[in-house]
């Protein structure tokens, strides 16, 4: 089968700065594809490029094995989407809005707004003016939007953004269920590395234009860095001793921090110098760099 | 076309539920309401001083009170407060998407952009064409109200006829509205645009090149003296037409074509 989305050395520049540049995605159907990036990094532009919105200074974009056409044209009817912060008409209740979206979209069926209202929760607002949701249930009905046509391919841009916890567990929770039961295709752009780690099957990071790395998530988890962490009640003396020992210590916010193979694989020869010195550890734990440490350390980002 | 009335649907909802309806409404309404309200003074200018609604009467003494100047003076306002009027609508009903940042949710749809454009363009056409037919049903009614003399069917009937013919010609013109709403994603450049045109079509005027310019073309067909107005030129009609074909053609381009950020 054709991939659900596939660009070929996509490259958008405004005047002398390039916001994309050569970038060639590929992502598979049923796949939730977390598309990682700082802000500015170019994310929304990919997206604004793959549905058309903008034409590309070079490369192309094929979704659902169509060409996205120079004209707009493209599988639009089996790709929702939600691209920058949600807006909605603010003088019609969020049924209206949603009423639109179903006949603009096509869709037949006039359940199909009820429906979407309330899978998005929005039941209690359905009759109320969209100039007067919260930042959260204007979210909802973007999302609310992109999924009532029941599209094969979701291309959202931060979809979590504006939600409380809570609503950000739900969505998470609606789009795993959309590719487990149905075989959706999610694309979802974020800068919130938590949400990306907790969803994606895959996921591509995007820097200053350019596609810096594409990873499987075991993948990304096991190039995440490994470290030992150390606490002691004088940290200054525990760096000494171990730089006596030959270790290469990192002081860092209250711990200290080793990265070498021979203090991951032997954390009690550690202990057992740090004893010697008079500084016994009170904490001795080999963590995993997070997502953020990583994807600054991928990006050049300060940590 | 693929998508026209589901489109159209939408853009009547939005008009409907939006306060720019009953807001042109009630400012065409002003056109007849002060028409009938010159009139009524013009008809015993000693009442209406008693009554304080002027203070000298000289000023307006030159003109009469019936139903010629009546619908004279109704064809002249339509002219002018339409031409702003339309263009504000017009302007609404494409710059709104941009400065409610809706556009971005019309692009990517199985309702082809050229069917969503196709639909502004034919609610502008539908909305205008009521509001003109609101002030020819208010203007006679006022008329009657202020029981002037003067009256005929054929003197009705062709008032009217020039009246849509006003509204008609201006209508056509506003394609160009449509395009600077698109291009400057708002209102401020349509609007900007619709005053240029109105100035220009005063100095178009003063200089005789009325029927060469576009947007004065509507004005030709308002008598100031009272006089017949002869049919408009053909060589007027088709630079208005020209007018409305390009600014049409350039809309759809630009929709088809443009970045939409």
């Amino acid at each position: 089968m054709s991939p659900a989305i596939e660009t070929n050395a996509l490259s958008k520049s405004y005047g002398s700065v390039r916001a994309v540049a050569g970038v060639s995605l590929r992502v598979e159907r049923g796949e939730i594809y977390g598309f990682l990036g700082l802000n500015g990094a170019g994310k929304t532009t990919t997206i604004r490029a793959l549905l058309g919105m903008i034409k590309p200074s070079a490369g192309s974009v094929r979704l659902l094995d169509k060409e996205i056409g120079p004209n707009g044209r493209g599988p639009w009817r089996q790709v929702g989407h939600l691209v920058e912060q949600p807006t909605a008409y603010p003088e019609l209740s969020v049924r209206e809005n949603l009423e639109i979206a179903r006949r603009l979209q096509g869709v037949p069926d006039k359940r199909a707004t009820d429906k979407a209202i309330e899978r998005l929760g929005l039941s209690a607002y359905a009759g109320r003016k969209a100039g007067g949701l919260s930042t959260g249930n204007l979210q909802r009905l973007g999302l609310a939007r992109a999924l009532l046509h029941e599209p094969e391919l979701l291309i959202l841009d931060e979809p979590a953004s504006g939600l409380d916890p809570a609503g950000v567990v739900e969505i998470r929770k609606l789009l795993e269920r959309l590719t487990k039961e149905r075989g959706t295709t999610v694309f979802m752009s974020s800068h919130i590395l938590t949400e990306v780690d907790r969803l994606a099957t895959r996921i591509g990071i995007i820097h200053d234009g350019h596609l810096l790395e594409e990873l499987e998530h075991d993948q990304l988890q096991a190039l995440r860095a490994r470290r030992l962490e150390v606490q002691t009640r004088d940290l200054q003396a525990a760096q000494e001793a171990l730089a006596r020992s030959g270790y290469a210590v990192i002081v860092n916010e209250g711990a200290l921090y080793l990265h070498e193979g021979r203090a991951l694989e032997a954390p009690d020869m550690i202990a057992m110098i740090l004893v010697e010195a008079g500084v016994p550890p009170t904490r001795l734990v080999v963590t995993q760099e997070n997502l953020e440490e990583y994807f600054l350390r991928l990006t050049g980002g300060a940590a | 076309m693929n998508g026209f009335a589901p489109a159209l649907w939408a853009e009547a909802l939005k008009a409907r539920r939006s306060k720019v309806l009953p807001l042109t409404a009630a400012a065409v309404m002003i056109l007849p309401v002060v028409d009938g309200l010159f009139m009524f003074i013009l008809k015993d200018p000693e009442r209406a001083k008693s009554m304080g609604l002027i203070n000298t009467k000289a000023q307006i003494t030159a003109a009469v009170a019936d139903w010629p100047t009546f619908f004279q003076v109704l064809l002249m306002g339509t002219a002018i407060a339409g031409a702003i009027i339309f263009a504000f609508i017009a302007a609404w009903v494409f710059g709104r998407e941009h400065s409610d940042r809706t556009a971005k949710e019309l692009l990517a749809l199985p309702t082809r952009r050229e069917a969503i454009v196709a639909a502004k363009l034919a609610l502008i056409a539908i909305w205008t064409l009521g509001l003109t037919l609101l002030i020819f049903v208010v203007g006679l009614g006022v008329g009657a109200l202020a029981d002037i003399p003067g009256g005929s069917a054929a003197l009705i009937r062709d008032s009217f006829g020039s009246l849509l013919a006003i509204a008609a010609l201006t209508l056509l013109l506003m394609p160009f509205v449509a395009l600077f709403a698109s291009a400057g994603r708002g209102y401020l450049l349509p609007l900007g645009w619709a005053i240029l045109t109105i100035a220009a079509a005063q100095i178009s005027g003063v200089l005789g090149w009325a029927d060469w310019f576009p947007w004065a073309v509507p004005g030709l067909l308002v008598s100031l003296t009272g006089a017949a107005v002869g049919p408009i030129p053909a060589h007027s009609l088709i630079i208005v037409l020209l007018a409305f074909f390009i600014g049409t053609i350039a809309t759809f381009i630009w929709w088809r074509a443009a970045d939409q950020a």
